[in-house]
């Protein structure tokens, strides 16, 4: 029976251990009052330091990615990345940071973090890890994993994971997390050893429950429609975009032909050659500039992608609520028909249909004395599962509690960060109007020198 | 071309042959200039597409090239005007308010002249006529015929290919409408063709028709001469200005052959571009209707990139419409100019010919007869007319690309300003954001914060607004 709530030998004991962090651990501590999650204990100001048990602040970065080669499963020779992970813990007081731990993981590892986190937290809305393949890639992208680009791009999106489950006020207390920034080797064998893929709900139980529930919670159903339309609606946005940045790049870079052309022009020219000379000179500056503005263009969408991915850890927890709730309800209705069994055996009447009933019939009546004992079987199956029912019952209540509260936050947390995302692509635009808007002046006046 | 469907002009709607006045027998050329204030019937009906135009007002006007009304651009004909002549005007034409006719035989559009002068060669102050295309081609082959040691102007491009481009749709009839513009303007600015009677009779006649029937007039003796000059004579050398301008011609129409590809492979680039954002822009809105707090603001970006879009748009026509065609001119231009090269070369040979003919005859009192003293005044004309058109060619050059160019310039800038205008004001309304909350400055390790924030701090941030 998997569990609603984290095994509490998985709960990093509080201090005297190492301290893990506070919630907003992980941020660079220049940026200040900015963190990440809504903190479900109390305001989000210097007050906090105080009250908590949690001694230092600590960063953590991805700080580099390096290609290795070696030995997989079979045997045989892989080439794959690692990134430097390292943390550095805060004196809160003068602010100066000292290199705590270093270690290297690759992408792989990353994956099972995620996937550990998913099983023990699964009330939790889990921050996404960045694409395992470059996907929405427009042309001139490489969507190949190797590619320096990528690679780039991905060692930032790791770093983003890890900040957020740093800054998150219930996964940042992990252990196995802890251990995965401090423990390099023997972590994959730690995290194996906690059974954790055996507790993991099977897709197939997952889907079967989310046909068949009957009454699940409607915030639960609602949240699902919404996280399956954010999905369609990013995925095409982030498609569409794909093109725009392709078509944007043609634009751009044809007018680098202009630079060839007057060039060539200027020479046959006496007064005019001058101006079209440099005229072409800022054409080609023209067409240059549109690599570096789509390289920033990546990075929102990078962060649209996060949340495209947050679509599915968002889904996860509904199915979670559903499968709880069809779990009840499976086990209701057994409660109730074995109490209808026993019913039926106490007065004699025969309503529902029984194997026994049947057999009865054939083979002929059982005697008083096999009767009792067979009611004593079932009395003692409806008091343990009146005993689950009400188990289950309040894991229920508690997951859809503390899953809801959880969704509070990532709520708040989508809204800002979608919102300084679209700002900052609208900086990215209002700088490409005004790199647009210079160079073109430029050349109008070599124009007019003409 | 661009989005919408090309509109066609309003017709005036079939009518007998007999019962119509003929057209072009323009009535309002006794009237003051200031309106058609009593046109013919048939013309009353027919809609005038003089809005988008500068209508020139009473008195002076500048005779530079038909353009919107930016201020640089009027600028930039003042310039034209004070550069090409230093003298003061005293002849002003324009082509204006295009109209479709309707007759059993045939469609076609007819054009206004409007003619202001204060030379003698004019009877009245102001002229108002209507021409057809027709008519220009009769003037312009006048021209070359009666002075053919002059550099003639282009006109547009006679025959359309139909099927391919409606030869009645507002933007064509409009590109055209320029380019005759520039023919006659630059006729008015050229010192010698201004004052040919062909030149004049267009310009004035009420039943152009009837003269056409006429004839030819008095002939220049170098005209006639030259109209018979037959090919087929060698060139020896070729004096230093003409075989340079020569070269230069070649390169020259073969660099504005690759701009125009150019141009025009990049307004094909915009074009698409506009398609994809076209539908980048909806995706924002149907993402707004799922959402809360952040309905407003992608709204918001939806509208934004619905701007850009339609400033787009008027990017790729403006370009379409003013760019191109001023470019093809040129290309012909320059054809016009070889083909006058052509015949200098002839007029040159043939003297050449004569007098080496001459030299062989071995006469007593070697004399040069009198036709050949004739071939050498043709070919010395020529030289010297054709000098003075090409220094004229090549000043007009300059200031009519330096102007087309500016001309491209500002429209980019208009569109970026447009564009940026529209972000902005998105971008005030949302709540005041802070430097520290540009996310990617988050993300990145210290070693490449401070790149980054190097250009970041470049950008104009929110709350500066």
């Amino acid at each position: 029976m998997e569990q609603a709530l984290p095994d509490p030998e998985r709960r990093l004991q509080p201090a005297p251990l190492e301290p893990l962090g506070h919630p907003d651990a992980g941020l660079e501590s220049a940026v200040g009052e900015e963190a990440e999650g809504a903190r479900d204990e109390g305001p989000g100001d210097g007050s906090m330091m105080e009250n908590n048990f949690w001694l230092k602040k600590i960063e953590i970065s991805v700080s580099e990615a390096e290609k290795r080669t070696g030995r997989n499963a079979m045997n045989m020779q892989e080439t794959y990345t690692a990134y430097l992970i390292e943390t550095r813990s805060v004196e809160h007081i003068d602010g100066q940071s000292v290199l705590t731990d270093s270690l290297w993981r690759r992408y792989s590892e990353f994956e099972l973090l995620r996937n550990y986190l998913l099983v023990y937290y699964p009330h939790i809305v889990v921050p996404p890890l960045p694409e395992k393949r470059a996907e929405f890639v427009w042309h001139k992208l490489s969507a190949d994993n190797m590619d320096p680009d990528f690679v780039e791009r991905r060692r930032i999106g790791l770093e983003n994971f890890l900040l957020r489950v740093a800054s998150h006020p219930i996964l940042c207390r992990d252990k196995i997390f802890y251990l995965f920034l401090t423990q390099e080797g023997n972590w994959k064998e730690t995290v194996n050893e906690t059974g954790f893929q055996l507790k993991a709900d099977s897709r197939l139980k997952a889907l079967n429950a989310t046909f068949r529930v009957k009454n699940p919670d409607k915030r639960f159903t609602e949240l699902k429609h919404y996280s399956d339309e954010l999905q369609s609606v990013i995925s095409h946005l982030l498609r569409v975009r794909a093109r725009v940045a392709d078509r944007l790049y043609g634009v751009y870079k044809v007018h680098g032909n202009y630079g060839r052309v007057f060039s060539e022009w200027s020479a046959i020219e006496k007064e005019m050659g001058d101006g079209l000379q440099s005229a072409g000179h800022h054409m080609d500056v023209y067409a240059s500039s549109i690599d570096d503005i789509l390289e920033d263009e990546e990075h929102y969408a990078d962060q649209l992608k996060e949340y495209l991915f947050y679509a599915e850890a968002l889904r996860a927890v509904c199915r979670k609520h559903e499968l709880m709730q069809y779990d009840l309800e499976m086990a209701a209705q057994d409660l109730a028909s074995k109490k209808q069994q026993c019913e039926e055996l106490a007065t004699g009447t025969v309503r529902t249909f029984s194997l026994k009933g049947m057999t009865t019939k054939l083979f002929g009546q059982e005697t008083p004395e096999q009767r009792e004992a067979r009611i004593k079987v079932l009395e003692e199956q409806i008091n343990e599962g009146e005993q689950q029912l009400k188990s289950k019952n309040q894991e229920g209540r508690e997951f859809v509690k503390n899953a809801w509260a959880d969704i509070e936050r990532f709520k708040e947390q989508k809204n800002h960060d979608l919102k300084e995302a679209l700002i900052s692509y609208a900086v990215m635009q209002i700088s490409m109007c005004k790199k647009g808007i210079q160079v073109w002046t430029n050349a109008k006046e070599c124009f007019s020198k003409m | 071309m661009s989005g919408g469907p090309p509109k066609a002009l309003p017709s005036t709607g079939p009518q007998s042959l007999r019962d119509m006045p003929h057209p072009l027998a323009g009535s309002s050329s006794e009237e003051a200039v200031g309106g058609d204030s009593t046109p013919s019937p048939d013309l009353l009906t027919a809609r005038s597409f003089g809005d988008k135009d500068l209508i020139l007002p009473n008195g002076g006007t500048p005779a530079g090239p038909a353009s919107p009304a930016s201020s640089s651009s009027l600028l930039n004909r003042l310039q034209l005007d004070d550069d090409i002549d230093g003298e003061t005007r005293d002849l002003f034409v324009t082509v204006d308010d295009p109209k479709k006719h309707v007759c059993t035989m045939e469609t076609y559009i007819t054009y206004r002249i409007t003619t202001k002068s204060t030379r003698v060669e004019f009877d009245l102050p102001e002229y108002s006529v209507r021409r057809r295309y027709q008519d220009f081609d009769w003037l312009r082959n006048k021209l070359e015929e009666s002075q053919p040691t002059h550099l003639i102007p282009p006109l547009p491009e006679k025959f359309v290919v139909k099927g391919v481009v409606d030869r009645f749709s507002e933007e064509f009839v409009e590109t055209r409408r320029k380019a005759l513009d520039k023919f006659l303007k630059r006729i008015t600015d050229h010192p010698v063709l201004s004052f040919n009677e062909h030149f004049n009779v267009f310009l004035t006649a009420k039943d152009l028709n009837a003269h056409k029937k006429q004839g030819m007039a008095l002939l220049t003796r170098v005209g006639e001469s030259v109209k018979h000059v037959t090919g087929g004579y060698k060139l020896r050398s070729r004096p230093l200005e003409f075989a340079a301008i020569g070269e230069y011609l070649d390169t020259f129409a073969l660099k504005l052959g690759t701009i125009d590809r150019i141009a025009q492979r990049i307004i094909k680039e915009e074009i698409e571009y506009l398609v994809e954002l076209r539908e980048y822009g909806p995706v924002y809105s149907t993402w707004s209707a799922l959402e809360g707090e952040l309905a407003e603001p992608l709204e918001g970006v939806s509208a934004c990139i619905g701007n850009c879009s339609t400033a787009l748009e008027e990017l790729t026509e403006d370009m379409t419409e003013d760019f191109l065609p001023v470019l093809r001119e040129y290309i012909l231009y320059s054809d016009c100019m070889k083909s006058v090269l052509k015949k200098r070369d002839q007029v040159q040979a043939e003297y050449e010919a004569k007098l080496e003919a001459v030299a062989l005859r071995k006469e007593e009192r070697p004399k040069v007869p009198a036709n050949v003293e004739k071939c050498q005044d043709r070919m010395e004309c020529f030289n010297a007319d054709l000098k003075a058109d090409m220094e004229r060619w090549q000043n007009s050059k300059r200031q009519d690309f330096r102007q087309l160019l500016m001309g491209m310039a500002d429209k980019n800038i208009q569109y970026y300003e447009k564009e940026e205008e529209s972000v902005s004001r998105w971008a005030s309304k949302m709540p005041s954001v802070t430097a520290n909350s540009l996310l990617l400055v988050k993300r990145k390790p210290p070693q490449f914060a401070a790149t980054f924030l190097g250009t970041a701090a470049s950008k104009v941030f929110i709350s500066n607004y």
